[in-house]
């Protein structure tokens, strides 16, 4: 579905990606990590067309990136980036209903998709309020719920295509039982066949959802496999230099990295 | 979807409201003037036609048709141009303090028309006066010169620096006025009057050859500019979400540009710079219905043509019988206004 073939990222003679290649197939989720400045956001715009690939390619659907109309890919691909700057006072709802603007499905169904889509993100006490005067998290759930719009039909499983979601860092700003909640969006969406790429920092919120992790550091591809191949105590020295132990959960059985 | 509680009126009822009062302020502009002209007269010159006049009547007649009603048109058109202006402005920069005049966008525009009138002149041999149309080419060249540097000097990818945007829009009024006093110093007397028409706003000089001028930019702007709204609700969000949104942004960017240089570039060359209509008429209505471009633009239109209707009717009857140019009067209720935005932003912040 989604795929990068020995990716290099130069801006201004400042090397930011190096030969990066990794294969997201349908309905994955594939955890984007390493320290800051590694190149995980900077991987992630090149993968939504913000840059253009130095070296290598990007392949949607087996075809070349550059080749895809932005409006074309709009219809299916959606981009939470890591923070926003809105001024102007539009209400949560109306912030959500900007998701439905690459389509044309009339304003009864959007204004079905836009209640669906708050809803989703538990903020649907928030539809009337003012953007601008929301807390980071609740501004941030906003802005999840207006790309899980941008994107419904394939969140919902009722699509011909394959949907696309990007997030930098989506639960930076939520609470724990919004960070659950993120991880709950994200594993039922990927089962309906959406492929999901996410930027996170949280090793052990990733490790509950991603099917793949990749460890990132100074613009090189360190690592990539499964969250049970890489979460171990000598790649977690190598990439994050922090010393940790990785057990496993009581419950579910998924590693956990202790510091 | 739901009505919006937040949000004081409608835009439905917002626009009720407005066309409601339209048509009362521009009879109150055909009446105020040196010589007041009572509603029964005016009503009945421009229901009879032709026919009808006689005595006295023939003589208000003259003033309607000649002075008044281009005056009112003209005030209408350059109003609606300059609000409907600011709000594209505000969305492009993506920030509610971009004003065409505040940026140096309007004085780009009278530098343009005043290298016209002073170079035309000068090339043309026997100084025969260049048409309207050139010298609103001069405006419209000038218009864009300036919004291009502003925009690339206070654009960056995380949105528009309100400081450089004000800084840059200083320094290019300053330049634009040094161009505008050398041009007066090489003008002869007859060019001079005309240049110095757009320094201050001005509706004095209206004739129906700048009504058709405006009607025909307003005309071409108001089938334009409605297709650009979805796109620039989605700009709000920031360049690079629009752009995820499937919005072509650096077209979209340089199709906002010319109409708003266009519309103000048309609306200096027949009236002048007229300062702070662009600012304040989109951010009442913001206040009333919300940031949405679909009811913004159409909307601050409409309120921008009552504005200036009224304060031309006052800048008429404040010193009566001579009258202030209509930009004092619209600086004298912006910049407090202006303000009053920026002390609200401070606290904001």
């Amino acid at each position: 579905m989604l795929k990068t073939n020995s990716v290099g990222l130069t801006i201004s003679a400042v090397p930011l990606l190096n030969n990066i290649s990794i294969d997201c197939p349908r309905g994955s989720v594939t955890a984007l990590m390493g320290p800051n400045g590694a190149g995980k956001t900077s991987l992630l715009k090149v993968i939504a067309g913000e840059h253009k690939a130095s070296q290598g390619r990007v392949e949607i659907n087996g075809q070349s990136r550059e080749d895809w109309k932005q409006s074309e890919i709009a219809k299916f691909m959606a981009v939470l980036p890591q923070s926003s700057t809105l001024e102007f006072a539009f209400t949560a709802q109306e912030v959500v209903a900007l998701g439905r603007t690459p389509h044309a499905t009339g304003l009864l169904r959007d204004a079905e998709i836009i209640i669906g889509a708050l809803a989703k993100v538990d903020a649907s006490y928030l539809a009337q309020r003012s953007f601008v005067q929301l807390s980071g998290g609740e501004k941030q759930r906003v802005q999840l719920a207006r790309v899980l719009a941008q994107i419904w039909e394939h969140c919902e499983g009722d699509s011909a295509t394959d949907g696309i979601l990007l997030l930098d860092e989506p639960s930076a700003a939520f609470d724990l039982a919004h960070q659950l909640m993120l991880i709950e969006i994200v594993q039922q969406i990927a089962a309906r066949g959406v492929t999901v790429v996410m930027v996170m920092h949280d090793l052990n919120l990733a490790a509950k959802c991603a099917d793949q992790m990749v460890f990132m550091n100074c613009g090189q591809c360190t690592a990539v496999g499964t969250v049970k191949e890489l979460l171990t105590p000598e790649l977690i020295a190598k990439v994050f230099s922090v010393d940790a132990e990785v057990i496993t959960h009581p419950l579910q059985g998924t590693p956990m990295v202790v510091v | 979807m739901k009505r919006l509680n937040t949000r004081l009126i409608t835009p439905q009822l917002c626009a009720v409201i407005l066309l409601i009062m339209l048509p009362l302020v521009s009879v109150l502009g055909l009446m105020t003037g040196p010589v007041f002209i009572p509603l029964s007269d005016i009503l009945s010159i421009m229901l009879a036609g032709d026919g009808a006049a006689n005595g006295s009547n023939s003589q208000e007649k003259l003033i309607i048709e000649i002075i008044r009603l281009p005056r009112v048109m003209l005030s209408l058109i350059v109003g609606a141009l300059l609000a409907a202006c600011g709000a594209l402005l505000q969305g492009l920069f993506r920030n509610p303090l971009a004003d065409p005049a505040l940026i140096g966008v309007s004085a780009g525009a009278s530098v343009g028309a005043s290298s016209v009138i002073v170079f035309g002149s000068m090339v043309n041999s026997g100084g025969v006066m260049l048409g309207l149309s050139a010298i609103s080419m001069g405006a419209f060249g000038g218009a864009i010169v300036a919004s291009v540097i502003i925009y690339r000097l206070a654009t960056g990818p995380q949105g528009t620096s309100v400081a450089t945007m004000l800084l840059a829009g200083i320094a290019i009024s300053a330049l634009a006025g040094a161009a505008t006093n050398t041009l007066s110093y090489l003008a002869d007397n007859d060019m001079l009057r005309r240049i110095s028409l757009w320094q201050m706003g001005n509706l004095q000089g209206a004739s129906w050859e700048r009504v058709g001028l405006g009607a025909l930019t307003a005309g071409c702007l108001a089938v334009l500019i409605p297709r650009e709204t979805g796109a620039l609700n989605a700009m709000l969000l920031g360049e690079s979400e629009a752009r995820h949104l499937g919005i072509n942004v650096e077209w979209l960017k340089r199709r906002l540009i010319i109409y708003s240089a266009l519309g103000v570039a048309i609306s200096v060359a027949i009236a002048g710079v007229i300062a702070f209509v662009g600012l304040m008429v989109p951010h009442l209505i913001r206040l009333l219905v919300g940031p949405d471009h679909r009811s913004l633009l159409p909307l601050s239109a409409l309120a921008g043509a009552i504005l200036l209707v009224a304060a031309d009717a006052l800048a008429r009857v404040v010193i009566a019988p001579a009258e202030l140019p209509v930009g004092i009067v619209t600086s004298l209720l912006g910049a407090p206004f202006f303000l009053w935005l920026l002390v609200l932003q401070r606290g904001r912040s």
